[in-house]
């Protein structure tokens, strides 16, 4: 065997590789890679388990003008690498609402809620949502008989619930609830993602159809960038990828890192780029819209956001770079929906009294688990109950503490 | 760019490639001259910046100048005003404020630029043949991209060498193979492993300010106390492994800076390994000449051997205090010097009590060596506090658990150093040894081909899926 000996090159006259080398080294190099990646994927899946076809099971075809529906009276299991199996059920209006659809029963005061997949609980038992848990801390701090109907949908975008609130009057609330998360402000086209006939095209000819479109739409560094982020996401959805990032955002300072550097943290940068603003627009529009109507019905409009994995860690460190604020969003969002007549419920801030609340998140699918939900329950309790809502009030505020998680 | 990124290492290879386009020095100078330039401009895009950084050249180059044409007796004042000029533009803290430029400028390499000048006018000075250095070899050896963001530092005589010779030292396919592969493992080192030990560093940092039962404190101290070195280690060498790579692709050797630092089995042989042109810049410029001094003043036999670690303490600081311009960096540069004035003490204590050969047979005790490697390593990580946190953050760590519990945590990490370090040492010999007729089998270029791809694999795959811009390197703010 040759060696490679860092002072036999100090020499000036080095010796030939043998003839074989040339084939034999590159040979090695790509059966070690293969081997190595191979060999990750195969131990990542087994390490690793979802379910096929996910909650896609249960929706109706996508309609593009009405977004997801679930299919009435539809069952459906669901396993997410980072979660245990969870069921949903869906009523007779598709809603996962832990009741039937119809009208409330005398003497109860009704809350609607309504949202994408961080109220509907997506990936967490519907016990465990705050959807279930908060009627119940509402009913006993109030002593009233409070319910939650949950009409909250996965997938849905802010322009859909405003769409949809005629459904949501029909509930018969008290009062409507409307959690929002920034990932409903910043979600470009939820089709992609929740589209069940996505996977029934190769991802061969998924590149080559985008990009042949895109090269003819878009300029040729666009339709290259935008290539190559078709191609990451690819990537991040393998076993091996989802098992390092698994592994590697247990680290909190890596998984803000992350976080912080992608496009999804755009909600709290400044200064603001131009699709933020011009989403906060969108919002806007689609504020003013639910706020009519939730006017015209006599009923009030509380409105709430709920953080991100990341955004919580923030708040909860009291420390971010000069460029980020986890609270912009809010602020923004608290400016329109007061504007618009709604009421605005801040959560945000009770996040810095929890060390770690980025551990009640799913690291790598970011929806809140049992406990991000408890801990949402316990902090829209207590501002719900604080004067808020005046329907809710209590005179006595139990302290929010990280002993009643 | 002034990173360990894949900008970095394809601009550096796309460069190696065109200078090797002809083997004329002409060419082999300009395309450096060029690739140099262009650096500095993916560094900084308004050339005003970079004013002070040429003034600071200018003024270097009319020193050596004047020595060339025999002005020795200029040499004082151009080293002070070199020195000022370094200071000044460093802003270092004891000056007043109003004395600064408040522009922004850049000062990037600025440390590395400053010891390839003075080694220069110093040598210029004490030459006895007369050497006329260009002004344009001379920006090439001060500006040179691979050497300018954390050296090494170079001497003028090796860089021209091998840029000024007319046949330029070969490049076959062996060596462009252990080059690449060299690139691979610092990358590797730079962009996994040094993030991999930063994020424990962040994230022990953050447990000790929370309020955790005291034994997640305790486990958070003691990976606060033990990962800095690693970090540093893997950051610093692995941006240097990618440097010298890439001027040995453009046929130029430069300088080892790190020999396994952590087998050092004292604090003075480590820092003959880390970091050694740092170190042998200033045993050259600084402990040699303050020690004939000093000998040459004090003649007394019995005080001989103090002077020597007299030198080293005052030599040992200047390298502490050379790391920063705030006063956390003396405290710094107190712990380097005292380090090795305490281990030179400590030898001649030993050699004294107990005879040159008894001492060194203890020395060489397979026991004692693990103890001091291990003691060695933690006094280095120990003193790195004052390397990366600021006054503030030293207050909150220390304070975040009572003396006796830092007490305890520094033993159970020497113990672990030790430990750690004595079977890290066997392994590598164990697997040293299983040898073919020509040589271990783990040089071989075959082993080497295949784990330069597995961490090529690993640091491609993580660096891509984590998207986030490469680690800094943490020596480019000296």
């Amino acid at each position: 065997m040759t060696q490679f000996d860092s002072s036999a090159f100090e020499n000036d006259k080095e010796r030939k590789l043998p003839r074989r080398d040339w084939i034999l080294l590159p040979l090695l190099s790509l059966a070690t890679i293969c081997l190595l990646a191979g060999s990750v994927e195969l131990l990542a899946r087994r390490m690793l388990t979802e379910s096929r076809p996910f909650i896609a099971a249960c929706m109706e075809p996508l309609d593009s003008k009405d977004g997801l529906r679930a299919i009435p009276n539809s069952t459906c299991r669901d396993k997410k690498y980072e979660s245990n199996w969870v069921e949903y059920e869906f009523n007779s209006c598709g809603h996962r609402a832990g009741m039937e659809c119809g009208p409330k029963a005398p003497g109860t005061y009704r809350i609607v809620l309504i949202g994408s997949s961080f109220p509907m609980g997506h990936s967490t038992q519907r016990e465990k949502t705050f959807a279930a848990l908060l009627p119940i801390a509402l009913s006993r701090q109030t002593g009233r008989n409070i319910e939650l109907y949950n009409q909250a949908m996965i997938g849905e975008n802010l322009h859909l619930t405003a769409l949809r609130m005629n459904e949501t009057l029909a509930l018969k609330p008290d009062m409507i609830l409307w959690a929002i998360d920034p990932v409903d402000i910043n979600r470009e086209n939820i089709s992609e993602v929740f589209n069940p006939q996505t996977d029934s095209t190769s991802i061969f000819d998924n590149f080559w159809f985008r990009f042949n479109a895109d090269i003819h739409s878009k300029s040729f560094s666009s339709a290259i960038s935008d290539l190559w982020k078709r191609v990451l996401r690819h990537l991040q959805d393998t076993r091996s990828a989802v098992l390092l990032q698994r592994v590697m955002y247990k680290s909190r300072s890596q998984y803000l890192k992350s976080s912080l550097a992608g496009d999804d943290s755009d909600f709290m940068r400044i200064p603001a780029n131009a699709q933020y603003q011009m989403e906060l627009q969108n919002f806007d529009k689609d504020a003013a819209e639910v706020a009519r109507q939730a006017k015209s019905a006599n009923l009030p409009l509380v409105v709430t956001l709920l953080p991100v994995r990341a955004q919580a860690a923030l708040i909860s460190m009291g420390d971010w770079p000069a460029d980020i604020d986890p609270y912009r969003l809010n602020n923004d969002m608290r400016a329109i929906v007061t504007r618009h007549g709604g009421t605005y419920v801040d959560i945000l801030p009770d996040y810095r009294s929890i060390t770690n609340p980025e551990q009640g998140f799913l690291p790598i699918d970011g929806h809140p688990n049992a406990d991000g939900h408890a801990t949402i329950a316990r902090f829209l309790t207590k501002e719900l109950t604080s004067g808020a809502v005046p329907a809710l009030k209590v005179t006595a505020q139990p302290a929010v503490s990280e002993q009643g998680q | 760019m002034d990173a360990a990124s894949f900008l970095f290492v394809a601009f550096g290879l796309a460069v190696a490639l065109i200078s090797n386009c002809s083997r004329s020095r002409l060419w082999r100078s300009a395309v450096l001259l060029l690739a140099s330039i262009c650096f500095l401009g993916f560094l900084a895009h308004n050339p005003i910046v970079f004013l002070p950084l040429a003034g600071f050249l200018l003024l270097g180059y009319a020193g050596i100048l004047l020595l060339e044409r025999g002005w020795s007796g200029t040499f004082v004042a151009s080293l002070s005003a070199i020195l000022l000029a370094y200071v000044w533009l460093k802003k270092y803290t004891f000056l007043p404020e109003g004395f600064f430029i408040h522009s922004p400028y850049f000062t990037l390499g600025l440390s590395y630029i400053f010891f390839r000048v003075l080694h220069l006018l110093i040598e210029t000075k004490d030459l006895n043949e007369k050497r006329r250095i260009g002004f344009g070899a001379y920006l090439l050896y001060a500006l040179n991209f691979t050497t300018l963001v954390s050296g090494p530092i170079q001497r003028y005589d090796e860089f021209a060498k091998d840029q000024f010779a007319d046949e330029p030292i070969a490049l076959g396919a062996r060596t462009v193979g252990l080059q690449l592969e060299r690139i691979i493992r610092g990358f590797f080192k730079v962009n996994v492993l040094a993030m991999l030990f930063n994020l424990v560093r962040e994230d022990a940092l953050a447990q000790l300010a929370q309020p955790l039962p005291l034994s997640l404190k305790l486990f958070a101290a003691f990976k606060l106390a033990v990962v800095y070195p690693l970090f540093l280690y893997a950051n610093f060498s692995g941006y240097i492994d990618i440097v010298i790579a890439l001027a040995r692709l453009m046929r130029l050797r430069l300088p080892e800076n790190f020999d396994r630092p952590f087998s050092a089995t004292s604090f003075i042989d480590f820092w003959n390994r880390w970091h050694i042109t740092l170190s042998t810049w200033l045993k050259t410029y600084a402990y040699n000449p303050l020690l004939i001094v000093l000998m040459r003043r004090i003649s007394s036999p019995a005080l001989q051997p103090l002077l020597g670690v007299f030198s080293f303490f005052v030599t040992f600081f200047l390298i502490g205090v050379w790391h920063g311009r705030t006063s956390v960096f003396i405290v710094f540069g107190v712990l380097q010097g005292g380090g090795v004035a305490v281990n030179k003490l400590w030898q001649l204590g030993m050699t004294r009590a107990l005879g040159r050969k008894a001492y060194k047979a203890i020395a060489g005790n397979l026991i004692y060596a693990s103890f001091s490697r291990g003691l060695n390593y933690i006094w280095f990580a120990f003193t790195l506090f004052w390397f990366w946190a600021s006054w503030k953050q030293i207050d909150q760590v220390f304070s975040a658990l009572s003396v006796t519990a830092w007490i305890g945590v520094w033993a159970t990490a020497w113990l672990a150093a030790t430990l750690v370090l004595a079977l890290w040492e066997w392994l590598r010999a164990a697997l040293l040894s299983i040898q073919t007729a020509e040589g271990p089998v783990l040089t071989s270029r075959y082993a080497r081909v295949v784990y330069a791809s597995t961490l090529g694999l690993a640091a491609l795959v993580i660096t891509v899926l984590l998207n986030q811009p490469a680690p800094d390197i943490v020596y480019k703010a000296f």
